[in-house]
């Protein structure tokens, strides 16, 4: 772990060196606005903006880069808290925002004071603003194409995140559209689990027991591990169950490979594009020509990977990769 | 007839009725299938509920304004710092609980303090003390998920005869609480404060003590959730108490507690948590979509509360 670690800080280090001869942003002050905190994908977001831009700050690269979170994901409160940022003369804001559209009028504000605006995972609307955003109805499509070529056809059971949120629309979406495609599979079920290990296993344990056998669950990450307990406790056997590259999920996926050869896939986006949306930022003050809206490619794991990805995760922790300048160039010249 | 009026007259039958009002509904929909194994699963996760509704109830009994925000937060401290202090060994199951306990009791007293030393309204206090435990379990736990030792996730899974062992323990507690509020002088206790708190005062009943009680009460009920929960689902997560904060004050009153305070009504607390776990399962069964299922669940709720209110008038 502290190997993997210093090797990385020495890649990181090195990746800066040779773009420090380029930078003039060694003044500027880069804020992370965002608005939750409570989850274990926040909390890796997190710790990869204060490992990646903390390491920026000192090098120099920038003058400074904290992160502020609001207390309670509120859009007023989140509001308030650009509008402090502002007032503090930051020269950029990374938002992960609480809302689409309800926060445009804050991000306006910061735009007009010439702030640069750079928005990932919870994006902003605003003309203005840069998004870095994930293709969540491609990720959703994956999983049932993946399905298409573990097995005939069959059951599915849907498990869908937080009813309301742009997210969950998108990803189900892109689901409904893979089984469009691939007849053989028909959703007989669809519960919302909120993302969390518990809500899924609770909404789960509640519909099964009137659900015909199940061949396949597809999900949205965070919610694979309570499917596979809500599945156990009923009694039933186990269906294949794609997972979000949460630790727990890759740890009972790792358990029952080990066991009988369990087979599937994990795919989510990986908390660390919070460092994408940093390098963006310090692209746009170093003057580069970045187009207004990019895409993040998400993090897949396969049964082949499972191991290094285990290895490389913290317990408790969400697979993550962290992205440098050199990333960051290689998404906005790819896009 | 008359047992039909005074069973008509109980506020915690409403509850029981919806819930087999559901169950009814559920059942004809599916044909049947699996509506037995849909009432165990109900127990199992309704156990949860229940365990936090009791505290609450005891809280929201003593007066208007009086609420226990911190739940969720206790939830997810409890289950943290158990599983963490256990990590999976079966020979610190006696330390993790006593971990488990000494969290409520810690969040009860800091609630207490902040109630009555800083004289902060309950709702604030609550709601602040949340965020510093919330805090704290992050600070501690980083979303740590370690398994439970096996004897403990054995436990809280086990089932005789189709019904979960856990939910037969807790009808136990149940039933003693139940005793609690209604014969012993700490429940009489809390309905008179409840009625009227100076009155109570001035009849002589230790108003600040009887709080101080009832809000370790909450807490240490809710950390015992979290240590059974935690086991339950294989690990302690931040945000697994975050749907009992409206769930727990949602069977208080659709149980037949009064909000006001003064009147406390336990049986109807199990029935309101299977149904609020039935009603959920039901719309999820009708494929129901999502914004469909807010509506439902709001107007259902208002409905039962508006029944057992209604008939409350009457008496």
């Amino acid at each position: 772990m502290l190997k993997k670690m210093l090797i990385g800080t020495a890649v990181l280090a090195s990746c800066l060196t040779a773009q420090m001869a380029v930078a003039d942003t060694s003044d500027k002050r880069i804020a992370l606005s965002n608005n939750y905190a409570g989850n274990s994908w926040r909390q890796a977001m997190l710790d990869s903006w204060e490992k990646v831009a903390g390491a920026a700050a000192a090098d120099g690269v920038v003058a400074e880069a904290p992160a502020f979170t609001t207390a309670e994901n509120q859009v007023t409160e989140q509001a308030a808290q650009i509008q402090n940022l502002i007032l503090e003369g930051y020269d950029a804001i990374v938002i992960n925002a609480a809302s689409p559209d309800a926060l445009n009028g804050a991000v306006k504000q910061a735009c007009d004071a010439g702030i640069v605006v750079v928005s990932f995972d919870g994006i902003v609307t605003e003309p203005c603003a840069y998004r870095i955003a994930v293709d969540f109805h491609a990720m959703g499509k994956l999983e049932v194409e993946y399905l298409a070529t573990r097995m005939d056809g069959g059951n599915l059971l849907e498990i869908r995140g937080l009813a309301g949120v742009f997210v969950d629309d998108e990803i189900s979406a892109g689901i409904h559209e893979g089984v469009a495609e691939n007849p053989q599979f028909e959703i007989v079920g669809s519960v919302h689990g909120d993302w969390a290990q518990d809500v899924a296993q609770k909404a789960v344990a509640g519909v099964l027991p009137s659900l015909p056998e199940i061949a396949a669950v597809v999900t949205q990450g965070g919610d694979g591990y309570g499917a596979a307990q809500a599945f156990a406790a009923a009694g039933r056997p186990t269906p294949l169950i794609v997972m979000g590259n949460r630790y727990d999920e890759m740890l009972w996926w790792k358990e029952q490979k080990d066991a009988n050869g369990y087979e599937t896939m994990s795919v989510s986006i990986a908390p660390g594009v919070g460092t994408l949306a940093f390098w963006v930022a310090q692209m746009i003050l170093d003057g580069k020509d970045v187009p207004q809206d990019l895409t993040v490619p998400f993090l897949q794991i396969t049964q082949d990977t499972l191991e290094d990805s285990l290895a490389t995760t913290q317990p408790g922790g969400v697979a993550n990769v962290e992205y440098s300048l050199e990333d960051a160039q290689g998404v906005v010249d790819g896009s | 007839m008359t047992a039909f009026k005074t069973l008509s007259e109980k506020p915690w039958i409403w509850s029981f009725l919806g819930m087999i009002a559901i169950w009814a509904a559920t059942a004809i929909y599916t044909g049947g299938k699996g509506s037995a194994d849909v009432i165990t699963a109900a127990l199992s996760f309704a156990t949860f509920t229940a365990i936090v509704g009791v505290g609450q109830m005891f809280v929201i009994a003593t007066g208007p304004g009086n609420v226990d925000l911190s739940i969720p937060s206790t939830i997810a401290l409890s289950g943290a710092v158990a599983m963490k202090v256990m990590d999976g060994s079966n020979a610190m199951l006696p330390v993790g609980a006593a971990a488990s306990l000494g969290c409520g009791l810690a969040v009860g007293v800091l609630n207490y303090l902040l109630i009555r030393v800083l004289r902060i309204p309950p709702i604030i206090a609550t709601l602040s003390s949340s965020f510093l435990i919330l805090s704290t379990a992050i600070a501690y736990g980083r979303g740590l998920k370690i398994k439970p030792p096996p004897l403990l996730a054995e436990f809280t899974t086990a089932q005789v005869w189709g019904l979960p062992v856990l939910a037969l323990f807790f009808a136990v507690f149940a039933f003693g609480m139940s005793v609690v509020l209604n014969r012993t002088i700490y429940g009489r206790s809390v309905l008179a404060i409840g009625q009227n708190m100076r009155a109570a005062r001035l009849a002589g009943i230790k108003v600040e003590r009887t709080r101080f009680l009832t809000y370790a009460l909450s807490a240490v009920l809710a950390a015992t959730c979290g240590f059974l929960l935690a086991g339950f689902s294989g690990g302690a997560s931040l945000n697994m108490g975050q749907e009992y904060l409206l769930g727990s004050i949602a069977v208080v009153v659709i149980g037949g507690t009064s909000v006001a305070g003064g009147k406390a009504n336990l049986p109807g607390i199990l029935g309101a948590s299977m149904f609020m776990f039935l009603l959920v399962t039901m719309l999820n069964t009708f494929g129901a979509s999502a914004g469909v299922r807010l509506v439902m669940t709001g107007l259902i709720i208002v409905a039962v509360i508006t029944i057992a209110g209604g008939e409350d008038a009457q008496s």
